[in-house]
């Protein structure tokens, strides 16, 4: 068992933008909205996150994770394919399919882990419970890092200032930790999304042009 | 409810609740399928209206009860055997009333399509009232080969009398397994001020009607650009397999959203939407 300062540092190191996952080349349908003028400042941006965090990916993925860090090893591939099946989108796919093998690839040949490609929440949440890394900053860190990733997204593609960006990171942590704490204690068959908006901005993206981001 | 009702006895003064089970299975048949087995058991029936000349089994699904609240209890079986084409509706839209406390209504559907079989699961639209309280549970299975289309309209509130829903409990969960692994799965679960949440611009920016659509075929990536096509800015298609097609669209309300339903469902049905999407 880590000491909670090792632990912390390992975790801070899996969800650091410098973990070479390609967080950056994914938007999570951001693109499309902000095409469309629906996001268009800081303010129309936070909300949207905020919806992206509390009723589609950070409650799923949350809830995966979890579940993936209780999982006995051969419950994985029935929870990850459960992951998989809930993707809304191709894009959005390839978007947690893509960052949870790269994110395997690297923890697997630097921790030395038995790690197969797994989807994003899932390889997390298995690598923490193989470290030893507890569950409720594992969750806390992760929803974090997907927070400052489509905030980092929003400052290319809206455009947003630096201090803008960070701005809005800060104003959803609260956010991030209350939905970290719930998804403790839900289950596999409590996954739910209602981000039916996000979801179809995504779908749409497949279409976009010109586009930058690979959702 | 008189005050000298004491705790606990509020369940047993309640009405008795509307139970329904209907089950049964369609097999090929020399031109066409036909009906294998049939039972039904309360306030939930199915009629099989005559179609087409070797076209698939209609199934129209009727709650007698007029609608779903609290402790209700419905169930649909319905198996495709090897060959067999079915297809299901609901004689009316399902309404889901304001329920007393306690447990919701549940409505639980389980289909399965063998090899070489056809299963459309296209019920009517599903009109959650202010209050309601309703658990539903979709879970397909299917076997390699067979092709599956469905489509689940749901409307927040009923619209001509301005009714948002302020309170209410709805959940959903959907599966779509094939050889035993899950292909598809959704999940909703709104509470309490439905509308609000509704309102947010990731969620549904107001509208009030939404439907999910997904059709499992070979012919699935051929017929996304045209479903593509046909949709609204607020609707979006993707494809999760070569031969998964998943669909989400919203509309202001459930009237604009059979309008942009329709012809999707024309396409994907070869112009055999059972009829009473048409009424």
């Amino acid at each position: 068992m880590p000491t909670a300062t090792d632990a912390r540092l390992t975790l801070a190191q899996w969800l650091s933008p410098a973990y070479p996952t390609g967080g950056f080349a994914w938007s999570h349908g951001l693109e499309t909205e902000v095409a469309g003028g629906r996001v268009a400042d800081a303010e129309s941006f936070e909300a949207w996150l905020a919806d992206v965090l509390e009723h589609g990916l950070g409650r799923t993925d949350a809830v995966l994770l979890a579940e993936a860090h209780r999982a006995a090893p051969e419950e994985l591939p029935a929870l990850d394919a459960e992951a998989r099946a809930f993707a809304p989108s191709a894009e959005r796919l390839a978007e947690t399919a893509e960052q949870g093998a790269a994110f395997a690839r690297t923890t697997a040949a630097v921790w030395g882990l038995d790690l197969p490609p797994l989807t994003h929440p899932v390889a997390v949440g298995r690598a923490a419970a193989l470290m030893g890394l507890p569950l409720p900053d594992t969750l806390a860190l992760y929803l974090h890092a997907v927070t400052a990733s489509l905030s980092s997204a929003a400052q290319r593609l809206v455009p947003l200032g630096q201090t803008e960006a960070q701005a809005a990171v800060a104003h959803l942590a609260p956010l991030c930790a209350r939905l970290a704490d719930e998804a403790e204690s839900r289950g596999r068959d409590e996954l739910s999304s209602a981000a039916w908006a996000a979801d179809i901005a995504a779908m749409r993206h497949e279409t976009l042009q010109p586009r930058l981001f690979r959702s | 409810m008189p005050e000298t009702v004491a705790p606990g006895a509020r369940e047993a003064v309640q009405p008795p609740r509307a139970r329904g089970a209907v089950r049964f299975s369609v097999r090929a048949a020399r031109g066409g399928s036909a009906l294998a087995t049939f039972r039904h058991a309360g306030s939930l029936r199915a009629v099989f209206p005559r179609v087409r000349p070797g076209g698939a089994v209609e199934a129209v699904l009727v709650n007698t009860a007029g609608g779903v609240t609290g402790g209700d209890r419905f169930s649909v079986e319905a198996a495709a055997e090897a060959g067999a084409a079915l297809t299901l509706s609901t004689q009316a839209c399902e309404r889901a009333y304001r329920a007393p406390p306690g447990p919701p209504g549940r409505l639980s559907v389980r289909l399965s399509a063998a090899a070489g079989a056809r299963l459309a699961w296209l019920p009517q639209e599903t009109i959650l009232y202010d209050g309601a309280a309703l658990e539903r549970r979709l879970e397909i299975d299917l076997a390699p080969g067979a092709r599956f289309l469905m489509c689940e309209p749901l409307i927040f509130g009923r619209a001509a009398m301005g009714e948002r829903l302020t309170s209410g409990e709805f959940r959903d969960h959907v599966t779509i397994t094939r050889a035993g692994g899950p292909i598809y799965r959704d999940g909703v679960h709104l509470s309490g001020d439905i509308a609000a949440t509704l309102a947010r611009p990731g969620i549904a920016r107001g509208a009030g009607a939404m439907a999910a659509l997904v059709l499992v075929a070979d012919t699935a990536e051929a017929a996304l650009p045209q479903v593509r096509a046909h949709l609204p800015e607020t609707g979006g298609a993707s494809l999760l397999a070569p031969d998964v097609l998943a669909l989400r669209l919203l509309a202001p309300d459930g009237e604009g959203l059979r309008r942009a339903l329709l012809p999707i469902l024309d396409l994907l049905t070869d112009d055999s939407l059972p009829r009473a999407w048409r009424l």
